[in-house]
């Protein structure tokens, strides 16, 4: 697969459209009066290329060589990921677990979606995270696409190569027995305060057949924030799972 | 993948907004499952969505109705979404009954989306929780523009984009409806809910007395 970055040419006219597209505020206009891209900024998310309809075609496509090209597999919604055949940047999650029987009962998945709302983040501050989570015992999801980024999955190091880079989104994924949620709570928590982005963070449980949710009550009992709205697998998913 | 699930707001701005998703599972059911991603969509269609889109194509307000309808695939994940529990409830009821044998997954309200569940004869079977936002919250945008950019997931909708929106209403270059519209289709997925997003541009701008 190629992979693609974004690129203003001499074309560009300084009609300042592009400008507000940008979800990482990288475009700006310079003093030749033309829309230039910050690169550090930029996570190759094409939202530019594909959305501010420039009027002279001067965003143009350029090949992308790593790692650099990190940047666009975290950033494009809508390209597959090769090994697990789902778009985006993450799994399938719950989504499916009325048919895969991905999460029992009795544990509970973690999406850690970093750099969200509409950041974005170093991969060294991701590597912080994925390290201290490590340290207490936490498996990532090996069909993630961060998890592909690790040069070692037991301490959550990632390669070296990748570490410079920013990227738009990326979720360390994983999921722990439901006795361990506090432990892991306090590492996020704690490791929340060290990094310079912010992260977005989900939990997936199976419901109990009586309707009940147990880490729900945990968290009433504990006084642990959690949004009114989320998202219901509503179980309709055939073969069904066994539980 | 967690794009509908952090959408902030109030309860009451909230209650009008169910995105729904319908998904295969790779490697299980997922082959030959393209024209039954289709039949999906169509069901969606007859039940009044303000937007809906297939991850693997694009949205509706970029795409088209054709586009989208015409290139499913095996690992589709369509989207559709509903302003009221009625038009909900009746699209979840026909899915229920096509019995395509794709999972399906309701985002919104707890509240509001369990009682529609059992009125057709359905229970919560999983869940996907919010914990919220935590880190450096300085560096979010002001949360009324939050309540708009978090209805794309990916946040491929900017925050400019929507300072650019109310600046051009303000100066009568553009209408609310159109505003909406041009924000919802860089929200590649079809989740984007430009009427929700109409309610609170207009509430932006009475705040700011536009």
């Amino acid at each position: 697969m190629v992979l693609y970055g974004m690129l203003i040419t001499d074309l560009c006219v300084g009609c300042t459209r592009c400008v507000p597209y940008c979800p990482s505020g990288a475009i700006s206009i310079g003093k030749d009066k033309k829309a230039h891209i910050d690169r550090n900024k930029c996570v190759e998310c094409s939202v530019c290329y594909n959305n501010a309809n420039c009027p002279v075609n001067a965003i143009q496509l350029e090949e992308l060589e790593w790692p650099r090209s990190v940047r666009e597999v975290f950033a494009t919604v809508y390209k597959e990921h090769k090994q697990t055949n789902v778009p985006g940047r993450g799994t399938e999650e719950m989504k499916t677990n009325d048919v895969t029987g991905r999460f029992r009962p009795g544990e509970v998945g973690f999406s850690v979606d970093m750099g969200r709302p509409g950041v974005g983040v170093d991969l060294k501050d991701v590597e912080k995270l994925t390290m201290a989570l490590a340290k207490v015992g936490v498996e990532f999801e090996p069909l993630n696409p961060l998890t592909f980024l690790m040069s070692d999955k037991k301490t959550g190091k990632l390669r070296d190569d990748v570490l410079s880079e920013r990227v738009h989104s990326c979720i360390p994924e994983f999921k722990i027995r439901e006795e361990k949620f506090p432990e892991v709570l306090e590492v996020l928590q704690r490791v929340s305060k060290e990094i310079n982005s912010v992260f977005s963070l989900g939990i997936c449980v199976k419901v109990n057949p009586d309707g009940s949710v147990p880490i729900m009550k945990y968290l009433d009992e504990h006084n642990i924030y959690y949004r009114p709205n989320g998202k219901t697998n509503i179980g309709i998913g055939k073969p069904a799972a066994k539980f | 993948m967690t794009h509908t699930l952090h959408r902030s707001g109030t309860v009451e701005s909230l209650s009008i907004d169910y995105p729904i998703l319908v998904i295969a599972a790779q490697g299980i059911n997922s082959k030959d499952s393209a024209p039954k991603f289709r039949k999906a969509l169509e069901i969606i269609l007859k039940h009044n969505p303000v937007n809906f889109g297939d991850m693997r194509t694009g949205n509706y307000f970029r795409k088209g109705l054709k586009p989208i309808l015409n290139s499913t695939k095996e690992n589709s994940i369509v989207h559709g979404v509903f302003t009221n529990k009625k038009d909900l409830e009746e699209c979840l009821k026909e899915l229920k009954e096509a019995d395509l044998g794709l999972s399906v997954v309701v985002s919104g309200l707890f509240s509001e989306v369990w009682p529609t569940l059992k009125n057709i004869g359905l229970k919560p079977h999983s869940l996907n929780i919010s914990l919220g936002v935590f880190g450096k919250k300085e560096l979010l945008p002001e949360q009324d523009i939050l309540d708009i950019t978090t209805m794309c997931g990916h946040h491929c909708v900017s925050p400019l984009l929507v300072k650019k929106m109310i600046s051009d209403i303000k100066r009568d270059k553009i209408s609310i409806e159109e505003a909406a519209r041009e924000l919802a289709k860089p929200c590649v997925c079809g989740v984007f809910n430009p009427l929700r997003a109409e309610e609170l541009l207009e509430k932006i701008l009475k705040k700011s007395g536009g």
